[in-house]
């Protein structure tokens, strides 16, 4: 196995790993927790390194291990619609070897070039057409992992329905390394769609894009993305169907009906115009240096829209928010002009608690973080989170510091 | 306990103590020595605390329809049944969720709804009788969850009990509540973990459309190439059935449908919206006769299309009409070899002079073969379990699980090592010991049991191994 020492482009938010690993197979991997567990070392993990951002910076850190030497895909059954890949893959290099079977794994979170497999599940990252498809927690089959003792296990399955043992898998989607390291994923794929449309309704305010998500419900319609982008106090929102032919032009029709009974006005866009659209929603997922998660009960969108982005907004230049109003998601970023941005960000926290919902910051510049707390107080079920941290890695040895509560 | 759940909700009789002997897995009973009734989560909490002081097993029960033996009392346990807790708490149909005691009857909640256009997906074929905290122990699933996923994938939040009597809500209306996602491993857990004592469903709304369609074929090989190649063709069901000649048979003397007698058949439902769903389910059924199907119906009415899934679904019972006994198993394979698998299945069958019906889940290749047998001829019903385990291991062989919605519980505890390493086991005993350290909840489920290689236990203690969660007793 590769090994090295830390130097500053290894860091995790300022903290340099004093050695590295990059393990080539998964036994590589295996024996480098081995080694962590036996000399009792401190031990983080990155893959494309996409949401180092996530998180608190680690309270220690003697071992890094980079996953993206494990990039292989394991097992693929196009007619079963499942596949096997290592963990360290990035997301786009496993879709380049989907598509030529006429499937995808219906992930499509930011950065898909660098993205990994494994660092999708750890930190849950999704884009827009998690409307449809769910999370990874949905599309997620089967894990293989090193646990803290160095130990190689793995849990769920390779088929699509299977109910033998407790879900790890799918405990594993969010929990940011501090289980165990990822090996290997196996993930439920889909068919690419023959088709596609997008329709925009620009300049909609919050409450006529709630009664729009609404109403696109009561007219039973299945669209793969729903996505708003801020722009000053109103939205630009693009519904968006994707399948075969005959589907998404029914759909469309019908939604601009729908539409029009909420008193909006939609126009499907060319595929050009489509496609501007979802690279403006991108660059707002991927602007930085300050990125938050918001989550609120979906009908409350109207309330985030007038308490929680506004403060964010504001002090933030360029700006940017992308929300998901079917799902009660979205993201706020953007350049903080001065230390005011902290405040802000506990005034939106405050804003999406108010309404059942949370914060998390997603990326956030040094000087900002000691005053904007990124996960937000511990939930009720803190304690019983800690248990499970204790039995899996009673050492504390994984991530040490990063997660919520210091799990 | 009398002076909490209140003497009319506590059985100690052994008459009323019957029922409670068994879940929908029929042999293997036992006797609990006491059963509570507890009402509200308080009392719930308070019973768990005084069976622990009393240092009995707990013993969690919805309506008792699991094929598992989840429910299966133990020797000195006490059940806790949660079917007196069945009100709806809370309806949002602006976030399209419910939120329900855990005794409600699965099908009670889309009943509450179906008013406004709103359903709750997971379908098991029980769900006219089986509980919602039934369906979150077991992570049930349903014809329909090929498109539209398990209870898993519908469970938002839920206020659990957990071994010490503490209660702790996990999830929430709002997407990713920040945190180890807890719920996710609770669901499914089969009563190892916590007893649910609310729960947060999401509800959808009614598809626009729906198109089913039926489908015959000289045998199974024709049937499950027409499954592989729908599915192919890059087309989600919302379900698709198969059953073999046997299970046909019995289908027909029970519900007097007039289905061929063939060697296969398919039922399909495609849902969704109305354009969508009437392009896929006509290529759906092009591409059935160009796998070979003989004959093909479209059910001109609802209640035509309601006659043919009443036909699937009465397939387990109706099974009785043909064999005096019969044992459901509940095994996963890859899609893709179903034709193989059944082969396989006949020939296993041959060899143990049984027979085998099957009726399944075919869009996910979840098998439910269905030995039958006559336990009145010596050495049949041990045979016909010898059948189901081979099975079973074969479903293994094939990459598939040994278990897609029925669960582990008592019955499969054994084959579990045919799944996993005890390395994989060990990973699922230490997040067990997190939530119940002393395996008070359900023991004796899940696990196959490790012995203590003839070590004794503490007096009035448990082993150091089984505190660490690494072994239990039972």
């Amino acid at each position: 196995m590769r090994e090295r020492p830390g130097t500053e482009s290894d860091a995790i938010l300022g903290v340099v790993p004093g050695v590295v690993f990059e393990p080539e197979t998964v036994d590589e991997a295996t024996s480098a927790l081995a080694r962590c567990a036996r000399d009792r070392l401190t031990v983080g993990f990155v893959g494309g390194g996409t949401e180092l951002g996530l998180g608190c910076p680690p309270s220690e850190l003697d071992v890094l291990v980079r996953t993206t030497g494990l990039g292989r895909v394991i097992e693929y059954a196009p007619s079963d619609q499942v596949v096997v890949a290592e963990a360290g893959m990035p997301l786009a290099a496993l879709q380049r070897v989907l598509a030529p079977q006429g499937q995808w794994l219906a992930l499509d979170p930011p950065w898909p070039d660098r993205a990994t497999l494994g660092g999708i599940v750890a930190t849950n990252a999704f884009g827009p057409r998690r409307a449809r498809f769910g999370s990874a927690r949905d599309l997620v089959l089967g894990v293989s992992f090193v646990r803290a003792d160095g130990t190689a296990a793995k849990a769920g399955g390779k088929v699509v329905k299977n109910v033998a043992g407790f879900d790890l898998p799918r405990l594993m989607v969010g929990a940011l390394g501090t289980l165990g390291l990822l090996t290997s994923v196996t993930f439920r794929v889909h068919p690419l769609p023959e088709a596609a449309a997008t329709v925009l309704f620009p300049g909609a305010d919050a409450s006529s894009a709630t009664a729009l998500v609404a109403a696109l419900r009561a007219a039973q319609l299945e669209p793969t993305s729903t996505a708003a982008l801020a722009v000053s106090d109103r939205f630009d929102l693009a519904v968006r169907f994707e399948g075969f032919a005959a589907g998404v032009a029914g759909q469309v029709e019908r939604l601009v009906a729908a539409a029009r009974e909420v008193g909006l006005a939609g126009e499907r866009l060319a595929d050009a115009q489509a496609a501007a659209f979802f690279a403006r929603h991108d660059a707002v997922r991927e602007m930085g240096p300050l990125r938050v998660k918001v989550s609120a009960p979906p009908s409350r969108f109207p309330e985030v829209a007038r308490s929680v982005l506004p403060p964010l907004l504001g002090e933030l230049s360029p700006a940017g928010a992308a929300f998901y109003p079917s799902l009660g998601l979205g993201f706020v970023a953007g350049r903080p002009a001065d230390a005011r941005a902290g405040a802000a960000v506990l005034s939106a926290r405050t804003g999406a608690r108010a309404v059942g919902g949370s914060l998390v910051v997603c990326e956030a510049p040094q000087e900002l973080r000691p005053s904007v707390d990124v996960w937000g107080a511990v939930p009720p079920a803190f304690a019983l989170m800690q248990r499970v941290k204790n039995r899996l890695d009673p050492d504390r040895r994984l991530n040490r510091g990063r997660y919520l509560g210091g799990l | 306990m009398a002076a909490v759940v209140g003497p009319r909700n506590c059985f100690v009789d052994p008459a009323e103590l019957l029922t409670y002997e068994c879940d929908g897995l029929t042999h293997g009973r036992t006797r609990p020595d006491l059963v509570v009734l507890p009402g509200s989560t308080e009392e719930v909490a308070e019973v768990v605390r005084l069976t622990r002081a009393a240092g009995r097993p707990i013993v969690p029960r919805g309506s008792g329809t699991g094929l598992s033996g989840g429910a299966r009392p133990l020797p000195g346990c006490v059940v806790v049944g949660l079917s007196r807790m069945r009100r709806i708490l809370e309806v949002n149909l602006a976030d399209a969720w419910i939120r329900v005691e855990p005794g409600v009857i699965n099908l009670d909640v889309t009943r509450a709804v179906a008013g406004a256009g709103y359903y709750y997906a997971p379908d098991p074929s029980s769900q006219s009788i089986c509980s919602i905290g039934g369906n979150v122990a077991e992570n049930s699933g349903g014809a329909h969850c090929l498109k539209y996923g398990f209870t898993v994938n519908h469970v938002l939040g839920a206020r659990v009990v957990l071994e010490d009597g503490s209660v702790v809500d996990l999830g929430g209306a709002a997407a990713d509540a920040p945190g180890l996602d807890l719920l996710a491993v609770l669901v499914g857990s089969e009563g190892l973990l916590g007893i649910v004592t609310e729960v947060t469903l999401r509800l959808l709304r009614r598809p626009e459309a729906t198109r089913t369609f039926f489908a015959t074929f000289p045998s199974t090989d024709e049937a499950g190439e027409a499954v592989s190649r729908i599915i192919a063709a890059g087309i989600l069901p919302a379900a698709i059935e198969m059953m073999d000649r046997l299970a046909i048979v019995a289908a027909k003397a029970a519900t007097g449908l007039d289905w061929p007698d063939v060697g296969a058949a398919l039922l399909m439902d495609a849902d969704g919206p109305l354009a969508e769903v009437e392009h896929t389910s006509e290529r759906a059924v092009e591409i059935a006769r160009q796998a070979g199907a003989l004959e093909l119906r479209l059910p001109r009415s609802e209640a035509e299309r309601q006659l043919m899934w009443k036909g699937r679904k009465s397939a387990f019972a109706a099974v009785g009409r043909i064999s005096p006994n019969y044992l459901v198993e509940d095994g996963v394979i890859p899609r893709s070899r179903i034709a193989s698998v059944l082969r396989e299945i006949e020939g296993m069958a041959r060899d143990h002079g049984l027979r085998v019906a099957n009726v399944f889940h075919a869009g996910d290749g979840n098998l439910h073969p269905l030995v039958l047998y006559d336990a009145r001829e010596r050495g049949q019903e041990e045979r016909a379990e010898h059948l189901g385990g081979d099975i079973l291991r074969m479903c293994v062989r094939y990459g598939g699980s040994i278990t897609g919605e029925h669960g582990v519980g008592a019955e499969k505890a054994a084959y579990m090592r045919d799944m996993f390493r005890e390395e994989d086991l060990e990973t699922m005993r230490l997040v067990r010991a997190a939530f119940d350290p002393e395996s008070a909840l359900n023991p004796g489920k899940v696990f196959p049991v490790t012995p203590l290689c003839g070590e004794k236990p503490e007096r009035g203690g448990p082993h150091p191994a089984e505190r660490a969660g690494l072994v239990e007793r039972w």
